[in-house]
């Protein structure tokens, strides 16, 4: 699949063999080896694969959205959809993720029974009593920064902080790549800047 | 280390201190210092603010993408298959 993509592996940082042999591998594992899965999440999200794989997959729904719906507020759907897809990425594995695709669930569905099933499932207690209300503060506006993380401990939390940071950053930067492409390629016909580049 | 089933009330200071390390790494802000001990509260505050950068930023990608998305209707197409392949 990557053949005729060129020179798009060779970023140092980067390892082919070791994102082939991670890439479908999901399920839990028990907590010895859990933070290294969770380091090998955060890391496949700079890699170039995955944001490739982000930006087909983003503009794959952005046409199927635009198709379907109207146009009012088209850069709000645009966001939602760029989120959603970045959730969809995420595997379900973290609870960021799967916040944001059941925000999406609720909206459409309006099905009370999520926001009761939410409240059953972590109630982490934040009572510690070694941090100055300072501190305690600012935790809880990350937790509501970090969607679904609101009632998270403080190693959960910056848990999830981890990853949803990482994710971001990787949707920014497809982003900016499929921006910038299109708005270059905009005006002039695309068979052009395709004979420039690739030339084989 | 990760006391995952622990409610979070029994951490050390030096637990905190570490997670906050951790965090620190990071964040773009932060991470260029050479003295690698900003406060937690500190650190907290600029994450939070990095965050939010990156939310609008995304904000504002999206906007732009919606325009561009819009003014280019027919060449979408074309557009997408050449955008899987270069970028």
């Amino acid at each position: 699949m990557a053949s005729f993509i060129p020179n798009l592996e060779s970023a140092p940082d980067t390892c082919p063999e070791f994102k082939r042999r991670k890439r479908r591998i999901t399920d839990e594992k028990p907590a010895s080896s859990h933070s290294h899965q969770r380091n090998q999440r955060i890391k496949r999200w700079r890699t170039q694969r995955e944001q490739h794989i982000y930006s087909s997959k983003l503009i794959q729904a952005l046409r199927r959205s635009r198709r379907t719906s109207a146009s009012s507020s088209a850069a709000k759907e645009v966001h939602e959809t760029a989120d959603r897809v970045l959730a969809v990425l995420a595997k379900g594995t973290t609870r960021w993720s799967k916040a944001i695709l059941t925000a999406r669930k609720m909206a459409r569905h309006k099905k009370a029974k999520v926001a009761a099933n939410t409240r059953l499932r972590k109630p982490a207690v934040s009572r510690e009593k070694r941090k100055t209300p300072v501190v305690q503060r600012k935790l809880k506006v990350l937790g509501r920064l970090v969607p679904g993380c609101r009632k998270l401990s403080f190693p959960n939390l910056l848990e999830e902080t981890s990853d949803y940071i990482a994710a971001l950053e990787m949707q920014v930067r497809a982003m900016t790549a499929i921006t910038e492409f299109l708005a270059g390629s905009g005006p002039q016909p695309p068979a052009d800047r395709l004979a420039s580049n690739v030339n084989s | 280390m990760s006391s995952r089933r622990s409610g979070g009330s029994r951490m050390s200071d030096d637990q905190i201190a570490d997670l906050v390390s951790k965090l620190q790494r990071l964040i773009p802000e932060l991470r260029g210092r050479r003295s690698n001990k900003a406060s937690a509260s500190k650190v907290l505050q600029e994450t939070c603010n990095y965050i939010r950068n990156l939310h609008r930023e995304v904000e504002d990608l999206s906007d732009r993408l919606s325009q561009l998305l819009a003014s280019a209707d027919t060449d979408t197409d074309q557009a997408a298959i050449l955008t899987t392949l270069l970028i």
